[in-house]
């Protein structure tokens, strides 16, 4: 492995941008993923930034269970995201559709069905400790020697 | 990366929010109150207020009502003149006034109240779907 | 209703200054603003096609996923009502027990958001402090009830866990030091010369205008409308509740009126603490058949659950009215209209608490 792409690595480790996208969800996950910015668990101390801007991420957060209305627009989302990307499903709700995947309902889970999801996180909702932790776990498993697997 | 802005269809979004139990019971109250069709009346809805407005039809029915008993306008309160106007928008209020006078008129010539409060609502049918 | 615009400028669904999808339309002539079209239906769950033809104990937990923010106050009106139809009584130290569960639940949901105002405003500091803040209120709420979020801590009949001595006086503890760094934030909020500059005399919502499209909680008592539904409610007219209101009518008004109603809550606690009697905190009951259309004061406003159950205690038919729906529409259509610039239009939208979760459920 090169200098060059260990001075990468290094660099990526301690700089993940990260979008949030609630796809209808309660809201119970969302304010989670919010309370990590609060200065008890300072997700910025990891180096990961809050924009909720796609075009600037490297990971997107999907929250919810997947609605209607996000049916032709998540795609053109995820597609906004430049590479190296992962998204990470926050909560039930992306994984299983939680208790609105019932008979009536208008939701379509699983999120994985309509864009690659790399980490899943359950919890109705999860502890923000928790959403800090997948971010950091998947940070090395995507974005480390991203180059080299690549060819 | 230019594209043109894309917009969504949003009817049956729309529609499902009209479906729910007591936007569908006011729907129906309304429709047979001025006497027009309640797909007909949905379609009207659909087409002119936004989205919000329609999810908050219950709340403005409920305001536009308690508004029209708190004037003493017996006319006014028959014809709902505060639900079409200001509570559901769709008659202007100039339009209204306009209808609420022509009603005034025919009952100082002497109409039967129920025929001229018909008369009345007639216009109202016509105001909402032209 | 075509009209002709300078641009139409769509901000959403995603956005860096909404927690949550929506497509606000803004039709602009020159800077100002002139009217607003929402685009809604990122969120429709359907939640109410779910609760129909369930037992309540299965609405009860779909109830409470109705909004995630406010959760305590939407199990408890749901409980209070299958209680009203059943002719339930509840253990007065249960009610007691309630009260500090929705007011703590209040005071999180309010502190969020007066930090999404500051944080829209870029007064980041401030959004920061409230944050820590609403951290150390979520401690005690979970101390009090098991879980951060979703709680189901209010069930037919009483509540689900008693409240301990030490916690009490933890809970005290914490009050105190919550109550003194707030006196210090809502200091720097009102005096605040920057603030004032983005908040005072914009988004202004008349009360005529908040009447007409129904604007409840803190919304329509900025606007000089004493509403509140908690003067109706039995155990918070024991404690002598009085609403807070104001009358500047605009996004300032608003946020203070949530500052000042964080410190009522603070004050509500402590009085139930004060008068907390030993007891059970649940006592018995059958669900029974029956119609009920009941309100609460949620952290946003008047919500209105109308439900009807038959003799198994299902429920067969359920509306809820939650309180974003009236605020986001008087929010939209007469708060902005007319604000002097794109830049005031998130502020504005992010200062009557929108609920995209609630609104659309």
């Amino acid at each position: 492995m090169s200098i060059l792409q260990n001075v990468k690595d290094l660099v990526r480790s301690r700089s993940i941008h990260v979008s949030y996208v609630d796809v209808g969800s309660c809201n119970g996950c969302d304010i989670e993923v919010l309370a990590c910015l609060a200065p008890r668990y300072d997700i910025e101390q990891y180096g990961i930034y809050v924009h909720n801007n796609p075009r600037e991420a490297d990971v997107l957060l999907v929250v919810g269970a997947f609605t209607p209305g996000w049916e032709e627009k998540l795609k053109g989302l995820w597609n906004k995201i430049p590479e190296p990307k992962a998204a990470i499903a926050i909560g039930n709700c992306p994984i299983s559709g939680c208790v609105f995947d019932r008979r009536g309902s208008y939701v379509d889970p699983p999120v994985a069905k309509h864009i690659p999801i790399a980490a899943e996180v359950p919890g109705c909702p999860p502890r923000p400790t928790e959403i800090l932790q997948a971010i950091l776990s998947i940070r090395d498993s995507v974005f480390a020697e991203w180059e080299v697997k690549r060819k | 990366m230019s594209g043109w802005l894309y917009e969504q269809d949003l009817m049956v979004q729309k529609y499902h929010i009209l479906i729910a139990t007591r936007h569908d019971r006011i729907l129906r109250t309304i429709a047979s109150d001025v006497g027009i069709g309640v797909q007909e009346l949905r379609k009207t809805l659909i087409e002119r207020l936004d989205m919000i407005l329609l999810e908050n039809l219950p709340a403005r029915y409920e305001a536009a009502i308690a508004a029209d008993q708190k004037g003493d306008d017996l006319v006014a309160l028959a014809l709902g003149r505060y639900i079409f106007s200001t509570g559901i928008p769709l008659v202007r209020e100039s339009r209204m006034d306009e209808i609420l006078r022509t009603t005034k008129e025919r009952l100082d010539r002497g109409t039967p109240r129920p025929e001229a409060i018909a008369a009345g609502k007639a216009l109202i049918r016509e105001a909402i779907l032209q | 209703m075509k009209r002709t615009v300078d641009v139409n400028i769509p901000l959403g669904p995603v956005h860096p200054c909404f927690k949550e999808p929506v497509r606000l339309k803004c039709e602009t002539r020159g800077e100002r603003v002139i009217g607003v079209e929402v685009e809604l239906g990122y969120m429709k769950k359907g939640i109410e096609r779910i609760m129909k033809g369930r037992p309540w104990q299965e609405v009860m937990f779909l109830a409470e996923r109705v909004c995630g923010i406010c959760s305590v106050i939407h199990n408890m009106v749901f409980i209070e009502a299958i209680e009203r139809i059943s002719g339930i009584d509840v253990p007065k130290r249960a009610a007691f027990l309630r009260v500090i569960a929705n007011e703590l639940d209040r005071m999180q949901s309010h502190l969020l958001a007066n930090f999404s105002y500051c944080y829209t405003i870029e007064h980041e500091t401030l959004a920061m402090y409230l944050l820590d803040v609403r951290e150390l209120v979520m401690d005690e709420l979970e101390r009090l009830t098991g879980a951060r979020v979703t709680c189901a801590y209010i069930i037919p009949g009483g509540v689900r866990c008693d409240i301990r001595a030490e916690d009490q006086a933890t809970l005290r503890i914490s009050l105190d030091r919550i109550e003194s760094d707030l006196h210090r934030y809502a200091k720097m909020f009102e005096t605040g010369p920057m603030i004032a500059l983005r908040s005072k005399g914009i988004g202004i919502l008349t009360q005529e205008s908040a009447r007409r499209s129904h604007a409840v909680g803190p919304t329509a008592r900025g606007s000089g409308i004493n509403v509140d539904m908690r003067t109706l409610h039995p155990t918070y007219q024991q404690l002598g509740f009085v609403p807070v209101v104001r009358k500047d009518c605009d996004n300032h008004a608003r946020i203070m009126v949530r500052f000042d109603e964080l410190f009522a809550s603070i004050r509500i606690i402590r009085q139930c603490l004060d008068t907390l009697q030993k007891g059970i905190i649940r006592g018995g009951g059958i669900c029974k058949a029956g119609e009920i259309r009941y309100s609460g004061e949620a952290p946003r406003g008047e919500l209105t659950y109308t439900i009807k159950t038959d003799e198994f205690g299902r429920i067969t038919d359920i509306q809820i009215q939650t309180p974003s729906i009236m605020n986001i529409e008087a929010c939209c259509h007469e708060m902005i209209v007319g604000v002097d610039s794109i830049a005031d239009v998130t502020s504005t939208f992010v200062s009557a608490d929108p609920c995209i979760a609630c609104t659309e459920r």
